[in-house]
């Protein structure tokens, strides 16, 4: 898609005004000018070391073959070479990616192992339609997590996530909405109360969970309450036919999903998006592609296979460029600059490469959000230990408005201005 | 009482003074210092099992228990020395268990596949629907292959809000407050028979039949009746297919991938649900279904078979070339009449004589073929029909609501339920009546009593003793609420006798319990096979067959053998037997086992197969996509059959990536990490669990010489030696997989695996592991007193306060 600021107006006309203009009562701290928003953009196994990181530091060093596609943004991105959660090798401690906590661990936190995503929806809260939208093919990397320490699992389809963002109803379909959003109101009214009592008599352990249960249907019942308020109010109208008109492809499938949040930004739906390109999903669509994407990642340094892993890679960044390319050609609605300048944007994982199963210098690039950018860093401190990776969070967290100067397991905040 | 605990603690303390010499004479020239071995220090047991030391000394105890600590070549303990420190070890935990109250068992959600049962026997169903209404529920997360685990199952506004839309969607599919619809009959004729799209690209038309037929061609497609795509409306339908088998065995079984003795089947998927019939050949039959089905189901024909996908990548339009070679030798007329009617491929080139193009409207390999179909329906036996009366009477009235609606929650809270209980469920069908009628309001109540905590979350406090136990037994079993007899009877069963007999008759009753596909799936992660699948290109034959289906089945069919017939426990890890079929045996490189899909017992005389550890699943689970790892697999054997949880290695450690282009042996490479001292300290310990694996590649099959791929030619062609020998810590060697295997029939192995299988069924019953080490040993002698047998041993932990008690 190929937006400009003219083009965009032509294409909302009124709609798009309405949500703008209401997204004003807020219960976040608000600033005035335009928003911050956040994009973050995940897989499962890390990168191939060799090829993600470039071979020097500073800011004039040469973009690697994974991050090619964004060799236009190398003087407006960071980077982060050496940092990490400090969590020990192999498989599934990648979900700490947003959080540096694991789900096990996640009692001794106060907000167990709740991912920097959901932090930010959380402070957005009902300004937006969409507090925020995780969207991935086939199925998710278990990288968004709510502050119960529950996984908030992605939108699986294009279609899916096309009918959630933009679809309007007939004034049927809503008025039908609108009685099963009462219908399951009282429900949850009903079951709420009539538990409330046998609940608090749980024994402690027998607690959290009693607990968990009576705020789902705390929560729940809010959310159809924010939900009846905003179905009367229209959502903007979008097209993204062109993307399967021809072949479909995991390409143009992703390309629709990215045109979909950057559009979403634009008018204000959401400003939190997730993006997560799973390992379950086919690659085989791209050039060069035979195998799984676990598979390519145990290559056994086998030159042909790594050359498929960094395919599988590269594909990634490619599909994340192009968003961040429509991104920069948007000028900011409310403001100065484009919508990339104020949008925070994080390429990563939580593995560092699924070759060795190291856990350790994770793959990680943060570009947009107004930062004065630092291109490739050593992250490393004086005594060549790796920095929290939850350091870059907190500046990430400043920068989104969110009033901390820790979170989770980091140890100071990386210097990103 | 504190008292008391406090005496026995002082009483066990006082001979403790002489073995805890014994360990710091023996433990502590290693386990001492700054940086002990293994990050462990002796002193750290102290005199007293303390909770955070109590995981330091079940470890400490079953390394000293099974020979493997100290280690034989550092020590010279005697064997009374060793029995008196497992004796002091033993009573600490003893002393520790004692005052443990009962098991604490976390509170959780009905994983989906109990939700869809329970929600299945509470309304009196076959099922949840055909309409597929719980595809939306959030998956569930799996620990360490078990979706039965507390912490794991998580709780949260997604989804309830899941559960009401599932519940809602069940409940409308059942209980019907609009008029009865009228019954159609759609005659379908072979014309009106389309193959569907696989993908999303619908630019192509979809292949329809002929005037007098309809033949599957490609496998992988599935058809479905134009007409009759979708379901309507909810109600019964009769099926009807005249259909046949076509030309199996006209093309050789090992070009085609499928087996001559294997029948020609047709598969009726009704949405979630789906049927398969044997066809005969070339003999027309008419297949008869009767099925309530729910409006929006879609009704889809496949042709199942793992085969026709012998060539190329598997693409069915490669297979066609199967035809080429076929008319060559059967009909070289025609053979010779189609190449020279070939137009060249658009390029200009000119393609091969058996280029899958020449031959795509010759193909006649093994298929069903359809003649014609009709479906009648919406019927109804009565209306309001009998599934809506069952649960709300022909005439339900308002003020029955309480009446009709108690038997319900009895099923779905698992509980008595008092009538006042209802109070507010009631009110709310009172109110809702007024706009929705009595119908429709008595389903918001049904839906109410099914999104409420009694329902969702397990083992609620409300539950008497009795109650609790037979909830529990039936999720162990049967993963649903108990039924009313189950109820009744657990209530009765207050000894190890009559937990015996009733644990004898479930597994005789049930052709289908749901305990022996879904533990053994949990504790062996069978779900991860594929999780790292061998190469596509070096292992064609697992890919080309599907093969991870027969390995998953293979152990399936065997667990079930095992726990049917009642054989003793230690027979699942080395059994000198398994089941396989011709595909298998490809694998295996068996010689003797009938070309067909079923799997047959087989009897292995050569000492190296039989039983879980010589099986394709655990092997290829275990292994990387182009070579193998004895780590992996040495993990998997501590973890999953000797219930030893090795620590993963350190944050801060370089881990070598393994390099396949190297002529180094796995062996080389792990001594060279070994020479380095904090690694070697856990490694000593893990790798021979591993070694004995090495003669067994990626899938399992059997290999004297390592083939590396990249060395298929020039001078190292023959390969290097699999070299499968190793020594424990015990002094114990092996020189290969099949004295390995007699390691693990000896006791102590033996003692380890029946309690490691123990507390994997604990595990998957509790949702925790357990807690109480003393009272899993009880477990493990009371099955050793029935020489392990299986049905003894599930009762004896069913008997087991770790079971009946939990909480």
């Amino acid at each position: 898609m190929k937006a400009t600021r003219r083009t965009v107006l032509q294409g909302i006309g009124g709609a798009l005004s309405l949500p703008l203009l209401e997204a004003s009562a807020g219960d976040a701290a608000l600033s005035s000018g335009p928003p911050m928003r956040f994009l973050v953009v995940g897989n499962p196994y890390g990168a191939h070391p060799d090829h993600f990181f470039p071979r020097d530091f500073g800011t004039d060093f040469r973009i690697s073959p994974t991050l090619r596609s964004l060799d236009w943004l190398k003087d407006r991105m960071t980077i982060l070479s050496h940092t990490d959660h400090n969590m020990v090798s192999g498989h599934g401690r990648e979900i700490s990616f947003l959080s540096g906590v694991l789900p096990a661990d996640s009692q001794a936190f106060a907000e167990k192992n709740m991912s920097l995503d959901q932090l930010f929806a959380r402070h957005v809260g009902s300004q937006v339609r969409y507090p925020s939208v995780g969207a991935s093919l086939e199925a998710g990397i278990r990288m968004s997590w709510t502050a119960n320490g529950v996984e908030k699992l992605p939108i699986t389809d294009p279609q899916d996530l096309f009918d959630h963002l933009f679809l309007n109803l007939t004034p049927e379909q809503k008025a039908v909405r609108r009685r099963m959003l009462e219908r399951n109101g009282s429900i949850l009214d009903t079951v709420g109360s009539q538990f409330e009592r046998a609940l608090k008599q749980a024994s402690r352990s027998d607690r959290q969970r009693a607990d968990q249960f009576q705020t789902s249907v705390r929560e729940l019942e809010q959310t159809l309450a924010d939900r009846t308020t905003w179905l009367e109010k229209k959502k903007p109208s979008f097209d993204i036919s062109e993307h399967f008109t021809s072949q479909v492809t995991i390409a143009n499938r992703y390309d629709a999903i990215f045109d979909m949040i950057a559009y979403a930004f634009q008018t204000d739906l959401t400003r939190v998006a997730s993006v997560e390109f799973p390992a379950a999903l086919k690659y085989t669509d791209i050039d060069g592609v035979n195998r799984s994407y676990h598979g390519c990642t145990h290559n056994g340094r086998k030159e042909d296979l790594v050359s498929e892993l960094v395919a599988i890679e590269s594909f990634q960044v490619e599909r994340l460029a192009r968003c961040l390319k429509t991104l920069d050609a948007i000028a900011e609605p409310g403001g100065e600059g484009s919508l990339l300048d104020h949008t925070i944007v994080l390429f990563g994982s939580g593995m560092g490469y699924g070759g060795t199963h190291s856990n350790r210098d994770l793959p990680i690039m943060v570009a947009g959000g107004g930062f004065a950018h630092r291109g490739h860093v050593d992250a490393r401190d004086n005594s060549g230990r790796n920095m929290p990776l939850c350091n870059l969070f907190v500046a990430l967290l400043q920068r989104f408005g969110v009033e901390r100067d820790r979170f989770n397991t980091s140890t100071g905040r990386f210097d990103l201005a | 009482m504190r008292c008391a605990i406090l005496m026995i603690i002082c009483l066990s303390a006082l001979p403790a003074a002489a073995d805890t010499a014994l360990l710091k004479a023996h433990c502590s020239r290693c386990h001492s210092g700054d940086e002990p071995e293994g990050d462990f220090a002796v002193s750290t047991l102290a005199a007293a099992v303390t909770a955070d030391t109590v995981g330091l000394w079940e470890s400490s105890l079953d390394y000293v228990r099974a020979g493997e600590m100290p280690p034989a070549d550092e020590s010279r303990l005697l064997p009374a020395q060793r029995e008196e420190i497992v004796q002091f070890l033993e009573a600490g935990l003893r002393a520790y268990n004692r005052q443990q109250t009962v098991q604490r068992v976390p509170v959780r959600r009905l994983n989906n596949r109990e939700f869809e049962n329970s929600i299945r026997d509470v309304l009196l169903i076959e099922d949840v629907g055909t309409h597929l209404p719980t595809a939306n529920l959030i998956g569930d997360s799996l620990h360490h292959g078990f979706d039965t685990h507390g912490d794991t199952l998580g709780f949260s506004k997604f989804h309830l809000e899941q559960y009401l839309e599932s519940t809602r969607r069940i409940v409308d599919a059942t209980i019907l407050s609009t008029p009865r619809p009228p019954s159609q009959t759609y005659r379908i004729t072979p014309r009106q028979i389309a193959e569907a799209h696989t993908s999303q690209n619908t630019t192509r038309p979809e292949r329809r039949g002929t005037r007098d037929r309809f033949d599957f061609l490609d496998p992988l497609k599935a058809a479905y009746f134009e007409p009759f795509e979708v379901v309507p409306e909810t109600g019964w339908y009769r099926i009807r297919i005249r259909c046949t088998g076509r030309d199996r065995g006209r093309y050789p079984s090992e070009e085609t991938g499928m087996y001559d003795a294997d029948p020609i089947q047709l598969t009726v998927q009704m949405g979630g649900r789906s049927k398969t019939f044997d066809l005969p050949d070339d003999d027309v039959v008419e297949l008869e279904l009767k099925e309530w089905l729910a409006a929006g189901t879609r009704l889809r024909l496949r042709h199942p078979t793992d085969g026709l996908r012998m060539r190329g990548n598997g693409n069915f339009k490669f297979q066609n070339a199967i035809t080429g070679h076929y008319l060559e030798q059967h009909n070289p007329d025609l053979f010779q009449s189609v190449l020279a009617s070939a137009r060249p491929a658009r390029n200009g080139r000119k393609r091969s004589a058996y280029d899958w193009h020449h031959w795509v409207d010759h193909w006649m390999g093994p298929r069903p073929q359809i003649l014609s179909a009709e479906v009648v329906g919406p019927t109804f036996e009565q209306w309001p029909p009998q599934r809506q009366t069952r649960l709300l009477g022909s005439q339900p009235e308002l003020d029955q609501a309480t009446r009709i609606l108690l038997p319900i929650a009895r099923r779905a809270w698992r509980r008595e339920v008092l009538p006042e209980e209802l109070d507010p469920i009631v009110t709310l069908v009172r109110e809702k009546a007024k706009s929705l009628g009595v119908v429709e309001a008595l389903k918001e109540g049904v839906v109410a009593i099914l999104v409420s905590p009694p329902f969702l979350l397990v083992d609620q406090p409300q539950l008497s003793d009795d109650e609790r136990f037979a909830a529990r037994l039936s999720r162990f079993f049967h993963s649903t609420g108990p039924s009313d007899r189950l109820r009744r009877d657990a209530a009765g069963w207050t000894n190890y006798e009559d937990v015996r007999r009733a644990v004898a008759s479930e597994i005789a009753d049930s052709e289908e319990l749901p305990f022996l596909t879904a533990f053994p799936t949990a504790w062996l992660e069978l779900n991860d096979i594929n999780f790292m699948a061998p190469d596509p290109d070096t292992y064609r034959h697992y890919h080309r067959k599907r093969v991870s289906e027969d390995m998953v089945r293979e152990v399936l069919t065997f667990f079930r053998h095992v726990v049917k017939e009642n054989r003793p426990v230690p027979e699942l890890l080395t059994a000198d037997y398994s089941f396989v079929n011709a595909d298998l045996a490809v694998v295996y490189g068996l010689s003797d086992v009938p070309a067909d899909s079923t799997l047959r017992r087989y009897q292995f005389s050569d000492g190296r197969r039989g039983g879980l550890l010589g099986m394709g699943a655990f092997l290829t689970i275990t292994a990387d996509s182009l070579g193998t790892s004895p780590i992996h697999r040495a993990v998997y054997v501590m973890e999953n059959f000797l219930g030893l949880h090795p620590d993963p290695p350190p944050a801060d450690v370089e881990i070598q990536e393994p390099d396949v282009r190297s002529a180094r042996t796995i062996r080389e490479v792990l001594a060279a990490h070994r020479s380095d001292k904090s690694c070697a300290a856990c490694h000593r310990s893990i790798d021979p669990w591993g070694y004995a694996f090495e003669n067994f590649d990626p899938v399992g099959g059997w290999r004297d010489v390592y083939q590396n791929p990249e060395q298929k030619q020039g001078p190292s062609k023959g390969g290097i030696p699999v070299d499968a020998s190793a020594e424990f810590r015990s002094g114990t060697r092996y020189r290969d997989i099949v004295q390995f295997r007699e390691v693990m029939r000896q006791p102590a192995s033996r003692n380890r695996f029946v309690r490691c299988f123990v507390v994997k069924l604990l595990m998957y019953a509790n949702g925790v592991e357990p807690t109480d080490f003393t009272e899993v040993d009880r477990i493990v002698s009371v099955s050793a007193a029935h020489e392990y047998r299986m049905i003894d041993t599930i009762a004896a932990v069913i008997d087991s306060p770790l079971f009946r008690e939990a909480n």
